[in-house]
């Protein structure tokens, strides 16, 4: 079966695998509370990217209808971790995670 | 082992590293650079394997879709996470989320593309971009030092990077029975994998309870939202007294 018209299933594994690397960077190095959630959202879409790779790879639609799941699961964790910023915020008046650092349990 | 896709992984991690913000010893340029070498070195590595794999055929114009997608979400995700403005990072973000949906629409899922870009670009973002605007008062005001310097990041980008050279060599080096699969033909695939119809069939049969739990999950945290976010005043006067709250 000869398919040049269309990249290989390593291609979308290694791109996923690449983004996933930034988000995680992402999340240990900002120091800003909006950026480390942004930065969660960019390793959701990484593994977006390998289950619709692998669902594309075997024609069925699990992988679909994981990722619907995977949005519904990033929906809710924006709307309470935008809504723990807020109130964090309200405290101190800054986003810096730094000041929370002696927070205990 | 395949030194080549170790290079470019070092080389990502040395571009990463020059690019996370740090006040004014900012290395951009440097970094920049280190990492348009790190995606030359990338892609190069790929279309040797594809030429490897295929007998001589690289794909390369057939594959330019998919390279150009793949260099914009990677940059893109990099502007974010090294962008020392929050509101420029989130506008990178979106560029991201085009990026990946344009991929999802090559892999035939062009139902997920659209809730994709609708969901976050449309519904999260906005809601990002609403909390950054509410945290930074004040228009003129210097960026914030906690976003134009970021924490040393050197053992993060280490060992993130030695992550990422793992799983890249679990993919490239597994052998003929791993990852060298190509896809399926476009007109081979079973018809309609990406449309609602396929779908909608496979969520309300097989996934049909998760789906159910999926809704009582943003139930709750639409509930819990509210709750934590809402300012801490005493409400009993106006709610639950029977009393009208005055005009």
């Amino acid at each position: 079966m000869q398919t040049f018209g269309n990249p290989m299933l390593y291609h979308y594994l290694a791109l996923g695998a690449a983004l996933f690397t930034l988000g995680l960077i992402g999340f240990m190095v900002r120091r800003n509370m909006i950026m480390i959630f942004l930065s969660t959202e960019i390793m959701f879409q990484g593994i977006a990217i390998n289950l619709i790779a692998f669902s594309r790879y075997w024609q069925n639609a699990d992988g679909q209808s994981f990722v619907i799941f995977i949005l519904t699961v990033a929906a809710a964790e924006a709307s309470l971790a935008l809504g723990l910023v807020v109130m964090l915020f309200r405290r101190r008046q800054t986003l810096n995670v730094d000041t929370w650092s002696e927070m205990q349990g | 082992m395949d030194y080549a896709l170790i290079i470019a992984t070092a080389l990502g991690a040395i571009a990463l590293y020059l690019l996370l913000p740090r006040g004014r010893a900012n290395m951009v340029k440097l970094g920049g650079l280190a990492s348009v070498l790190a995606m030359g070195v990338g892609i190069t590595y790929l279309i040797h394997w594809t030429a490897a794999a295929h007998a001589g055929h690289t794909g390369i114009i057939e594959n330019l879709f998919f390279y150009a997608f793949a260099a914009l979400a990677l940059v893109s995700a990099a502007g974010v996470v090294c962008h020392p403005k929050p509101l420029y990072a989130a506008l990178y973000f979106v560029l991201m989320t085009l990026a990946v949906s344009g991929l999802f629409i090559m892999l035939m899922a062009e139902f997920i593309a659209v809730v994709l870009i609708i969901i976050y670009a449309g519904a999260i973002l906005v809601t990002y971009v609403f909390v950054i605007m509410l945290a930074s008062q004040g228009g003129q005001t210097p960026a914030a030092q906690y976003d134009t310097n970021s924490s040393d990041g050197f053992m993060a980008v280490f060992v993130s990077f030695v992550l990422l050279g793992t799983v890249l060599q679990a993919i490239f080096c597994a052998g003929p029975a791993g990852f060298m699969h190509s896809l399926p033909a476009p007109h081979a695939v079973a018809h309609g994998l990406g449309s609602l119809e396929v779908l909608g069939a496979n969520l309300y049969s097989r996934y049909a309870l998760p789906l159910e739990l999926a809704g009582i999950l943003l139930t709750i945290s639409l509930v819990g939202a509210v709750m934590i976010a809402r300012k801490n005043e005493p409400v009993a006067h106006v709610l639950g007294t029977g009393d009208l709250p005055a005009e």
